[in-house]
C-alpha cells in the first residue's frame, strides 16, 4: 500500500499515526529515496476525487508533509509549484495549512505572497458560510502574510485595502475577531488609507461596543477587556477616522449603560493620544461640550473620573512640546471654553456643579506648565474678586477649596523643595498673585471665628500649600505660617477645635521635613515655653503639646534636643507637687520619641541609661527610704511608665553593660548600704516593695544568657529566688507590685531558667496545686502564682500537658474552681513583659497545643460536673478561645459550639463579652457551622442584646453586632423562620438607653428586614 | 432616570451637617487621654486581672454603665441625613432636604408628663425646588427609616415644611395617610427605589 493510501486509512481514527506517516514521508524526501514528484504523483486519483471529504485528507497529507520537511529543502521553483498547486485548490480544507506552512519558508518569495493573497481573495468571498476552525486558519494564513510579507501586500495599495475589508466583513466569533482587529490594526496604521478611512473604520467600528460575554468556564480565556483594547487600538489608529469616530463616540455616550459609557470614554482618550494635534485640535472644543455634561452632572463616580482622564488626554496632547502661552495656540483655544465655564460655575459656589469645575480645573492644570499657566490665569483673577464679594463663610470655603485644588497642580507642576519637578520655561503664573494668596489664605485661617473649624481647616489647607509650593513664599513668610500654626495649636481654646489641632501638627510636620531650621527656631521655643512646671488639676492641656513636640522630632537634631529639655522639664516638674498624670506624659513622650530612633546605634544611648534608668531609678531609691522627699515618680503608676521605658533602654544596651545591669536587679543601682533590696528580707515596707516594679522592667530587657541577682552560684539559684518570689506573691497585697512580682515569676521561669531545670517547677507546680486542692481557705494568690508559673512553661512547651493538667483538675474544686476558671484567660494572653521582643521563649505551637488539651477536657468534665460548678468549665473555655487563632477554633467546633450557647446563659459579662466575641468570628468564619444552631443562637444572642440590668452595654452591642453577620453569610431558607422573632425582639432594644447599642440594633434589624431580597453578590 | 429635575442643588459640606461630635466636643480629649502615645504605649501595662471579675474597665462606655441617653433630635438627624437622594448620588442631609432645627420631639400627651413614654415625632421636609415631584418619595423613605428605627413608642410624622412646595398639601396627605403608605410599600418598584436611597444608611459590612 502507498503512503497515501495508508495515511487515507489512518487519519480518521488516528490522527497522530496518520501525521507519523506523513512524517515518514517527508524523511524519505529528505534522504532522496523519494522525489516530490513521485510524491505528487502518487496523490494523482484522489486529489481529483469527487467526495470533498477524501480530497481534503490528500490536501492535508500533503501540506502535512511540508511542514516535516526542513526549511531548506525546497528548492524556490519546488515552492513556487506547490504554492500554485495549493492556491488552486485553496477552498479544499487542509491547503490552508500547507500554505501557512509554505509561506513561512525563506525562499517563499513576495510575487507568491501576491497570487496566494488573490487566491484567498478569489475564493473566500462567501467566508462566513465556512465553519468557525476554519475561517481562524484563513485569518491566520492572512495575519501570517502580513507580518511576514507585509511590503507585498502594501504594494498592492487599494486592492488589499478593499479585499481584506470585505474578507473579514460579517465576522461574530471572539476568537477570529481578535485576529481580524490586529490584521486591521497593521492596514490601518501603515497602509495609506485616505480613500479608505470610512470603509476601514466602519469594518470595526461596528462591532463598538462590544457586549460579548464570555461563556462560563471558557476553554479560550478571551475576555470582553481583551476585544475591548484591541478594537479601541483599531479606532484610534488613524487619524483618518476623527471625523467619523468622535461623533459616533459622542452619540454613544446617551447610552444608559455604565459599561458602555466607560467603554466609550476610554476610547476617547486613546483616540485623543494618539490622533495628531491638528486632528484632536479640530475636535476638542466639541468634546468638551459632551464631556462636561458627564463631570458637572455626576451621576457615577467612576464616570466622572474617566472623562476627566479624557479632558487630560485632549490637554496632553495639545500640550506636546508647546512651550508658548500664546492664546492662539490649539491648546489655548481648548482651554478657553473650559475656564469660562468653570468660572461661570464658581460664582455660585455652593451649588453642586462647582466642585466639579474645581476638579476639572485642577485635573487639567497638572497636564503641563503651559496648561497650568492658562488656567491660572482666566481662573484666578475672577476667583479672587467672587471670593472677596462672597457674601457667607459657605461660599468663601467652597472657593477656597477651589484654591486648595489649584495650588495642588501646582505643587504637581512646580514641585516642592524635597520633591522636584521636571523644569519648565515657563515661569510660575501664581507668582504675581503671592502677596494677595497669602494674605487672603492667612486672614481666613487666623481672622475667622474659631467655631468656623471646617472653613479655618481649608484655609490651612492652602497656607500649607503655599509654604510647600517650590520656590514661591520667602522664608520668612513661611516663618509666620509657621507662627500662625503655633497659635492655633497652643493659644486657641482647646476646646472643640480637634480637627484644626491636628491639621496644624500634621502641617507642622510636612514642613518640618522642608524647613527643619524654622521649625527648631520657632516651633520648638514656642512649645517648650507653654510647659507648665506643675500640673495641679486635671487639666490636660500639656498633652497637646507633648503629643506636638513627639510628632516634630523627626529630625534627629530635633529629637535630641527634645529629650534633653524633657528630663530638665521632668526634673522640675517633680520637685513640685502635682497630679502625677503630667510626669507620666511626659515620660509617655520620652518613650514614643526613644522607641522612634534606633536605640542600638544611638551613640547616646549611654546617656540615656546614666541618666533615665540609672538615675530616675536612684530618685526613687532615695525617696523611698526616708533620704529624699518622696514625688510623683514614687507612685505605681509612674513606675510603670519608668518601667517601661528602662526596658527599652536596657534591651538596646550591649552584652557587657546587660550583665551590670542584671546583677544589680534588685539592688537597683544603689550605693553600698543605701538600700536594702525587697526579696529575702521580711516586712519591707510598701515604699520600697513598689521598687519591685522596676526590678520586672531591668528583668525584661535584660538577654536570657546573662546572670541575674542572687542567681549566681556563690549566693544561691534561680530555684531559691523563685521559692523567694513566690513567698512574696502570696503576701503581696498591692496589685501593681503583685502583679510585677508575678511577672517576675514568669520571666524566671520562661526566660531564664535552663530547660533542664524546669522539671523543679513542675514539682513546684504540684505542691501549689496539691495545697489549693486541700486547704479550704483558698487563697486567690496562690492561683495566680500558679498560672504565671504555668504560663512560664506553656509558652515554652515544657511540660505543658502536664502542667495544664494540674491546672484543669482546679476547675473542679468548689472553693478556688472560679478563680482558677478565671486564670486560663491569662495563660495564653499576649503579655507586654512576657514578650518575644524581650527574649521570652514564645513557641508557636504553644497555642494549638493548649488547645488540643484543654478543650476536650472540658468539654468532657463539662458534662460529668455538678450544675455549680458547670460555670468555672465554661469560663476556662472562654478565657482559652479568647486568644486563640481562628482556624484553630475552627478544628473542634462540634465540640465547642454548645458549649459557648451555654455560656451565654451565664451571668459575667466578661465571659458573656468573650463567647459573643468567638461567636462572632466563628459565625463570619464559618457560616456553615452555625447553621444548625441558628434557633438556639437567634434566643440567645437577643436575649443577650436585651436587659440593660443583667448585660452591659458592650455586650449588647456586640450581641447585636454578632447578629447581624447572619442575614447574607447564612443562607436565607435558614434564616427566614427566625426573621419575625428577630425583628421583633429588637424592637425593644430600638429603646436601649445607650445611644451605641440602639444604633447597632437598628442596623442589625435592616439586616434582617432586608434580607429576603437577593444579595446583590 | 428621565429628566433631571434640578441639576445644580446647594450642597452642605459633610463637616459643616450637624453632628454630636460638634455638640459635645470637650469629651473626646478626656476620654482618650493620650491620642498618639496610645498606639505606641498601651493605656495600662498591667491588663484587667482576670481573676478579679469586673474588675475590667475594657471598655470606655462601660464607665458609666448606668446612664441614660435619650433619644433627640440629633439621633433622628443621624438616622434620615445619610438617606440618599433619588435623584443625586448625594445625602439629604447635605443637600438640606432634612434639617436638624425642623426634627421636632414632644410627648404624646404632655398633661400625663413622665407616665407616658409616648412621643411624637415630627420631620419637616424641605424639597430642593418647589415643585420637585419626587417630594413624596423622599418623605416616603424618611418615614419607612423612622418606623423601622425607632422603637414603637414613637409617632412619626412626616411633613413638607410649609411654603417650600407647590403641591405640599397633596403630599402631605399621601405621607400621612396609612394605607396609602402600606400600598405604596406593595409596589415593587418604588420599594426597589427606596431601597437604593436606604442603603447608605448602613454603615457597611461587620
Amino acid at each position: 500500500m502507498s503512503d497515501i493510501q495508508q495515511y487515507l486509512l489512518t487519519v480518521g481514527p488516528d490522527k497522530a499515526k496518520a501525521s507519523g506517516i506523513a512524517k515518514e514521508t517527508s524523511e524519505r524526501l529528505e534522504s532522496k529515496e523519494t522525489t516530490l514528484i513521485e510524491v505528487v504523483r502518487s496523490l494523482g486519483e484522489y486529489i481529483n476525487e469527487e467526495d470533498a471529504t477524501v480530497r481534503t485528507k490528500t490536501i492535508g497529507y500533503l501540506s502535512e508533509i511540508i511542514g516535516h520537511l526542513s526549511p531548506t529543502f525546497l528548492s524556490r521553483q519546488q515552492i513556487q509549484t506547490l504554492c500554485e498547486f495549493l492556491c488552486a485548490r485553496i477552498e479544499d480544507e487542509g491547503a490552508v495549512g500547507g500554505l501557512r506552512k509554505l509561506q513561512g519558508l525563506g525562499r517563499f518569495s513576495k510575487e507568491m505572497a501576491v497570487t496566494t493573497f488573490r487566491a484567498m481573495l478569489e475564493h473566500f468571498q462567501d467566508l462566513q458560510i465556512r465553519p468557525q476552525p476554519q475561517r481562524l486558519q484563513i485569518l491566520e494564513l492572512l495575519n501570517d502574510l502580513m507580518s511576514k510579507h507585509r511590503n507585498a501586500l502594501k504594494k498592492l495599495g487599494n486592492e488589499s485595502v478593499v479585499g481584506i475589508t470585505d474578507l473579514v466583513m460579517g465576522e461574530k466569533d471572539p476568537r477570529n475577531l481578535m485576529v481580524i482587529f490586529s490584521i486591521l490594526k497593521v492596514v490601518m496604521m501603515e497602509w495609506d488609507t485616505s480613500g479608505h478611512a470610512e470603509t476601514l473604520f466602519d469594518s470595526v467600528f461596528c462591532y463598538f461596543p462590544i457586549t460579548f460575554r464570555p461563556p462560563p468556564d471558557d476553554p479560550y480565556g478571551i475576555t470582553a477587556q481583551d476585544l475591548k483594547s484591541r478594537l479601541r487600538d483599531c479606532v484610534a489608529a488613524s487619524s483618518y477616522f476623527a471625523p467619523y469616530a468622535f461623533p459616533q463616540l459622542i452619540d454613544k455616550l446617551d447610552s444608559t449603560s455604565p459599561n458602555v459609557k466607560k467603554d466609550v470614554l476610554q476610547t476617547i482618550t486613546a483616540c485623543a493620544s494618539s490622533y495628531s494635534v491638528t486632528t484632536v485640535s479640530n475636535y476638542s472644543v466639541t468634546l468638551w461640550d459632551s464631556l462636561k455634561f458627564e463631570i458637572l452632572n455626576v451621576q457615577e463616580e467612576d464616570l466622572a473620573e474617566e472623562a476627566l482622564v479624557s479632558l487630560q488626554a485632549i490637554a496632553i496632547r495639545l500640550s506636546r512640546g508647546l512651550d508658548s502661552t500664546d492664546p492662539k495656540t490649539p491648546l489655548a483655544r481648548y482651554l478657553r471654553p473650559i475656564t469660562k465655564e468653570c468660572n461661570e460655575q464658581l460664582h455660585e459656589p455652593q451649588q453642586k456643579q462647582a466642585k466639579p469645575a474645581g476638579q476639572i480645573l485642577s485635573a487639567l492644570g497638572i497636564t503641563s506648565p503651559v496648561a497650568f499657566y492658562l488656567i491660572v490665569k482666566t481662573v484666578v483673577p475672577p476667583l479672587n474678586t467672587l471670593y472677596q464679594d462672597a457674601d457667607s463663610i459657605g461660599k468663601q470655603r467652597a472657593l477656597l477649596e477651589v484654591l486648595v485644588q489649584i495650588m495642588d497642580s501646582a505643587i504637581a507642576v512646580y514641585g516642592t523643595p524635597s520633591i522636584l519637578a521636571p523644569t519648565s520655561t515657563i515661569e510660575n503664573p501664581l507668582e504675581p498673585f503671592k502677596d494677595r494668596l497669602f494674605e487672603l489664605t492667612s486672614q481666613a485661617l487666623m481672622s475667622t471665628a474659631a467655631d468656623e473649624v471646617s472653613f479655618r481647616v481649608v484655609a490651612l489647607k492652602a497656607v500649607l500649600r503655599l509654604c510647600l509650593l517650590r520656590k514661591y513664599l520667602q522664608d520668612n513668610e513661611i516663618g509666620m505660617a509657621v507662627q500662625y500654626f503655633d497659635e492655633i495649636i497652643l493659644v486657641e481654646d482647646p476646646s472643640g477645635k480637634d480637627d484644626l489641632k491636628k491639621e496644624a501638627i500634621r502641617a507642622l510636620v510636612e514642613l518640618s521635613r522642608i524647613k527643619p531650621n524654622l521649625i527648631m527656631d520657632i516651633t520648638f521655643p514656642a512649645f517648650m515655653s507653654k510647659l507648665p512646671d506643675t500640673s495641679l488639676f486635671e487639666s490636660q492641656e500639656y498633652l497637646i503639646i507633648l503629643e506636638g513636640l513627639a510628632q516634630l522630632s523627626v529630625e534627629k537634631f530635633v529629637s535630641d534636643t527634645l529629650i534633653r529639655r524633657l528630663l530638665n522639664k521632668l526634673d522640675v516638674v517633680l520637685q513640685n507637687y502635682g497630679s502625677s498624670a503630667y510626669p507620666r506624659a511626659i515620660l509617655s513622650t520620652l518613650h514614643y520619641v526613644l522607641s522612634q530612633r534606633d536605640l542600638p546605634q544611638d551613640p547616646n544611648l549611654g546617656s540615656y541609661h546614666e541618666n533615665i534608668v540609672v538615675g530616675l531609678t536612684n530618685r526613687v531609691l532615695l525617696a523611698s527610704t526616708g533620704q529624699a522627699p518622696t514625688t510623683a515618680l514614687n507612685e505605681d503608676a509612674t513606675l510603670e511608665m519608668l518601667g517601661r521605658l528602662s526596658t527599652m533602654i536596657v534591651r538596646a544596651l550591649n552584652r557587657h553593660k546587660q550583665k551590670s545591669v542584671a546583677i544589680q536587679v534588685y539592688s537597683l543601682f544603689a550605693e553600698e548600704g543605701a538600700f536594702t533590696p525587697v526579696p529575702f528580707r521580711k516586712d519591707a515596707p510598701k515604699s520600697q516593695r513598689s521598687t519591685m516594679i522596676l526590678s520586672t522592667a531591668l528583668m525584661a530587657g535584660v538577654g536570657r544568657s546573662v546572670t541575674l541577682q542572687y542567681t549566681d552560684i556563690d549566693s544561691g539559684s534561680i530555684q531559691r529566688l523563685l521559692a523567694e518570689l513566690v513567698r512574696l506573691a502570696l503576701a503581696e497585697d498591692v496589685p501593681a507590685i503583685r502583679q510585677a512580682i508575678l511577672r517576675q515569676i514568669g520571666l524566671l521561669t520562661n526566660k531564664f531558667l535552663p530547660s533542664q531545670e524546669t522539671r523543679d517547677i513542675t514539682d513546684s507546680l504540684r505542691n501549689l496545686v496539691s495545697g489549693l486542692l486541700e486547704t479550704t481557705t483558698m487563697s486567690e494568690n496562690a492561683v495566680r502564682v500558679v498560672f504565671w508559673e504555668a504560663k512560664g512553661l506553656v509558652l515554652r512547651l515544657a511540660h505543658t500537658d502536664e502542667a495544664l493538667r494540674r491546672l484543669l483538675s482546679l476547675l473542679s474544686n468548689p472553693e478556688c474552681g472560679f478563680a482558677s476558671a478565671c486564670g486560663f484567660g491569662l495563660l495564653l494572653a499576649p503579655d507586654e513583659v512576657l514578650s518575644k521582643e524581650n527574649g521570652a521563649s514564645i513557641r508557636l505551637l504553644a497555642k494549638q497545643k493548649a488547645f488540643n488539651i484543654c478543650v476536650p477536657t472540658i468539654a468532657q468534665d463539662f458534662r460529668k460536673a455538678d450544675t455549680a460548678i458547670k460555670p468555672n468549665y465554661l469560663v476556662a473555655l472562654s478565657g482559652i478561645l479568647k486568644h486563640m487563632p481562628t482556624e484553630v477554633i475552627m478544628s473542634e467546633i462540634d465540640i465547642l459550639l454548645p458549649l459557648l450557647l451555654q455560656t451565654l446563659d451565664l451571668e459575667d459579662s466578661d465571659v458573656k463579652a468573650a463567647t459573643i466575641q468567638s461567636l462572632t468570628v466563628i459565625s463570619q468564619e464559618s457560616p456553615k457551622a452555625v447553621e444548625g444552631h441558628m434557633g438556639s443562637l437567634v434566643t440567645r444572642l437577643i436575649k443577650s442584646a436585651s436587659d440593660p440590668k443583667m448585660n452591659t452595654a458592650s455586650v449588647r452591642h456586640n450581641a447585636l453586632r454578632c447578629l447581624r453577620i447572619f442575614p447574607g453569610r447564612v443562607k436565607g431558607s435558614t434564616l427566614l423562620p427566625y426573621r419575625n422573632s428577630v425583628t421583633r425582639g429588637l424592637l425593644g432594644v430600638l429603646d436601649d438607653p445607650r445611644r451605641h447599642v440602639r444604633k447597632e440594633a437598628v442596623e442589625c434589624r435592616a439586616a434582617w428586614l432586608n434580607m429576603d431580597e437577593p444579595q446583590s453578590d | 432616570m428621565s429628566e433631571i429635575l434640578n441639576a445644580n442643588p446647594t450642597i452642605r459640606n459633610a463637616s459643616d451637617l450637624p453632628s454630636r461630635r460638634r455638640l459635645g466636643a470637650s469629651q473626646s480629649l478626656s476620654k482618650t487621654p493620650q491620642g498618639l502615645f496610645a498606639s505606641v504605649v498601651p493605656a495600662s501595662a498591667y491588663l484587667p486581672d482576670p481573676f478579679s471579675p469586673h474588675s475590667s474597665d475594657s471598655d470606655i462606655s462601660d464607665e458609666d454603665e448606668d446612664e441614660i441617653e435619650p433619644i433627640d433630635e440629633q439621633e433622628i438627624y443621624d438616622l434620615i441625613s445619610p438617606i440618599s437622594d433619588p435623584e443625586h448620588p448625594l445625602t439629604l442631609g447635605s443637600l438640606s432636604v432634612v434639617n436638624l432645627p425642623d426634627i421636632y420631639l414632644t410627648p404624646t400627651f404632655p398633661e400625663k408628663g413622665a407616665a407616658s413614654p409616648l412621643t411624637t415625632l415630627t420631620v419637616l421636609i424641605t424639597p430642593t425646588i418647589t415643585h420637585c415631584s419626587l417630594a413624596t418619595v423622599i418623605g416616603l423613605g424618611v418615614r419607612v427609616r423612622l418606623e423601622q428605627a425607632l422603637p414603637p413608642r414613637f409617632r412619626v410624622d412626616v411633613r413638607i415644611k410649609e411654603g417650600t412646595h407647590s403641591t405640599a398639601e397633596q403630599v402631605n396627605r399621601q405621607l400621612g395617610d396609612k394605607e396609602r403608605v402600606a400600598a405604596a410599600l406593595e409596589n415593587g418598584t418604588l420599594v426597589g427605589v427606596l431601597r437604593k436611597m436606604l442603603e447608605g444608611c448602613e454603615s457597611g459590612a461587620v
